[in-house]
């Protein structure tokens, strides 16, 4: 699957309307993966227009520096990291970064991320009064002492966040959630309840590598996020489970964790994502997307589908569900 | 100032894969398309093996755009790098490069003193080429290893003042370059300096005139002690010196900062990126 060209039939069929906007195929790339948009289109082959949205990197109110290395390392069929959201400051994204993006080749998603409900909501608010076209809510960020998983553990703590930005902006808002929780369909909930538009499922789960030698930690924030191959069926069950909730409200889910071909993104699209996040995969090969989409477009065609909003949800459970 | 090349994605068709003692290896790629921008410092982002799901970046020691090929040389020490060394000539393998700023050197000092370490050897063979295609230049490349040199050594032909007494083994390509090198080992190798590379260098700079080291820019690549005493010894005579620098890299193409050091800038300390803002960096603004 993947390698055939995609003509305009095949265009048409994977475009999608996101929360009101308009994405030229079902594919978004993930935040932190591709910093602020441009890194990636230097890339030979590479374009911003093979996806549907670009999520630019965490943002917070004040520059941060991140964390100290290590902050990458691989683990089996994955990797850990922790940045800890490194990234000049919303004012600088406003004002340096997203004047030099292309709004013409893609839809540029903000990720708002703090330590305290009124940074987030700071944030937003700058955001807000930008050409950004929607924000995700990061309250799952497992690599920081602050905000980020605290917030997004806590289904009373999500709905607080998310209520708070709610009410300064009238931009699409996308929620991304944490597997790092007990029962995910009920923060979902709660967020819907709060007025999120969207989720984004799921985030890294929390993880540690050993170096046996030294015996520390080989992250230098002693934990990180895992993300890769090794996650996708965790982030699957968990696309499944949020979009039980989802479905009665109509509110759409990017499902992401781990999608390297057109296969697994198809596994998410029927586990009831109305969009698929890239991000890790896109590290072994930059040049993944056209691929899923081309995948995606010759699955739609054997399948007899005109559209691949068709395939959001159609699993088929097996018997009794084994899950509520 | 980031790398704001083009990254090529190439398939790159192994034509030659050598093992050396100490599991170093060293890998000719047919790569036309990355071989004729390489640059001395930069890098390629490999795949090693469908099944890991990351990359490895290496140093790139030799391009010959003419013929179309690099050359790189590793040591397998992990998982990626033992597989990697498993592929033989006729593997294809998946190439993201040329990545990186390079070394600049000034032409104003001439008197180029390349200090390789290692695995930090390969951009060192590169520069010194790079140096005598250039010209104008007269570099001095000293190598450290601590495990057997990925090549025969032999005692150089060239003289060298300001080297110990016995010191006389050498690179035999930078020989035939016409480019003096020496080695040093703490494993009593025979030919090689008994001591750090960067003590070599140290009672080799001593030994020249103001005049002369005036005319001296330092570039090392290796360990990170060693790179710390590269720095301290460019401090200490007040010379220029470029240093590349290795983090655990994801994307390599800027990114994800993964593979960020800290860094001095005007503004205040600063987390940069290896793969585009470096790996070559100006050693006094590397927070080692």
């Amino acid at each position: 699957m993947g390698g055939q060209a995609v003509n305009q039939d095949d265009k048409r069929a994977l475009e999608l309307d996101f929360c009101g906007m308009r994405f030229a195929t079902p594919l978004v790339l993930l935040s932190g993966c591709v910093g602020f948009g441009e890194e990636y289109t230097r890339v030979e082959g590479f374009s911003n227009r093979d996806v549907g949205a670009v999520c630019l990197k965490g943002t917070t109110l004040h520059p941060r520096l991140g964390n100290p290395p290590h902050r990458v390392t691989e683990t089996p069929m994955g990797m850990l990291n922790a940045i800890g959201l490194q990234n000049p400051g919303a004012h600088h994204v406003v004002r340096e970064i997203l004047p030099r993006l292309d709004f013409s080749e893609t839809r540029f998603i903000a990720n708002v991320s703090g330590s305290t409900v009124e940074e987030y909501v700071e944030v937003t608010r700058i955001f807000d009064d930008s050409p950004i076209d929607a924000m995700e809510i990061n309250i799952s960020c497992p690599n920081v002492k602050e905000g980020g998983v605290q917030f997004g553990n806590d289904p009373a703590m999500s709905a607080r966040v998310v209520e708070a930005c709610r009410a300064v902006t009238d931009k699409p808002l996308i929620t991304k959630l944490s597997p790092n929780q007990t029962d995910i369909a009920e923060n979902a909930r709660r967020c819907i309840e709060a007025g999120t538009d969207a989720f984004a499922v799921i985030n890294t789960l929390t993880g540690m590598a050993i170096d046996v030698e030294q015996r520390t930690p080989i992250i230098g924030n002693n934990q990180g996020g895992l993300s890769g191959p090794a996650i996708k069926p965790i982030a699957v069950l968990k696309v499944h489970q949020v979009y039980q909730v989802c479905r009665a409200h109509g509110v759409p889910i990017i499902g992401q964790g781990g999608v390297c071909s057109a296969e697994d993104a198809l596994e998410f699209l029927i586990a009831g994502a109305t969009a698929v996040g890239v991000g890790t995969g896109l590290f072994y090969d930059p040049l993944l997307c056209p691929k899923i989409n081309a995948g995606i477009a010759a699955y739609l065609k054997r399948h007899g589908l005109s559209e691949v909003g068709q395939l959001t949800g159609t699993l088929r459970l097996n018997g009794q569900t084994v899950c509520a | 100032m980031t790398h704001r090349d083009t990254l090529l994605v190439e398939e790159g068709e192994i034509l030659g894969h050598q093992a050396h003692p100490g599991e170093q290896f060293i890998l000719r790629l047919k790569a036309p398309r990355i071989a004729q921008r390489a640059r001395a410092g930069s890098f390629v982002h490999i795949e090693c093996h469908p099944l890991l799901p990351m990359r490895r970046p290496l140093s790139i020691m030799r391009a010959e755009p003419a013929a179309g090929w690099i050359e790189l040389l590793y040591r397998a020490f992990g998982a990626g790098t033992r597989l990697l060394s498993a592929h033989g000539a006729g593997t294809r393998l998946s190439l993201i490069g040329p990545i990186g700023r390079p070394f600049a050197p000034h032409p104003e000092r001439p008197r180029a003193l390349l200090l390789g370490g290692g695995v930090g050897i390969p951009p060192m063979i590169f520069l010194a080429e790079e140096m005598r295609r250039r010209g104008g230049y007269s570099p001095l490349v000293l190598m450290g290893s601590e495990v057997p040199f990925p090549f025969t050594t032999r005692p150089s032909q060239i003289l060298v003042s300001g080297i110990p007494e016995g010191t006389i083994a050498a690179m035999p390509l930078m020989d035939d370059w016409g480019i003096p090198s020496r080695l040093s080992s703490l494993q009593g190798y025979p030919g090689c300096f008994h001591g750090y590379v960067t003590d070599l260098a140290r009672r080799w700079l001593a030994a020249l005139t103001p005049a002369q080291r005036g005319e001296v820019e330092i570039f090392a690549c290796g360990p990170h002690p060693m790179l710390e005493a590269a720095a301290r010894l460019a401090r200490d005579y007040a010379l220029p010196c470029q240093v590349s620098l290795e983090e655990f890299m994801a994307c390599a193409v800027g990114g994800c900062a993964g593979c960020t050091v800290r860094i001095l800038t005007a503004d205040g300390p600063a987390m940069k990126r290896v793969c585009v803002d470096g790996p070559v960096f100006d050693a006094a603004t590397v927070v080692f």
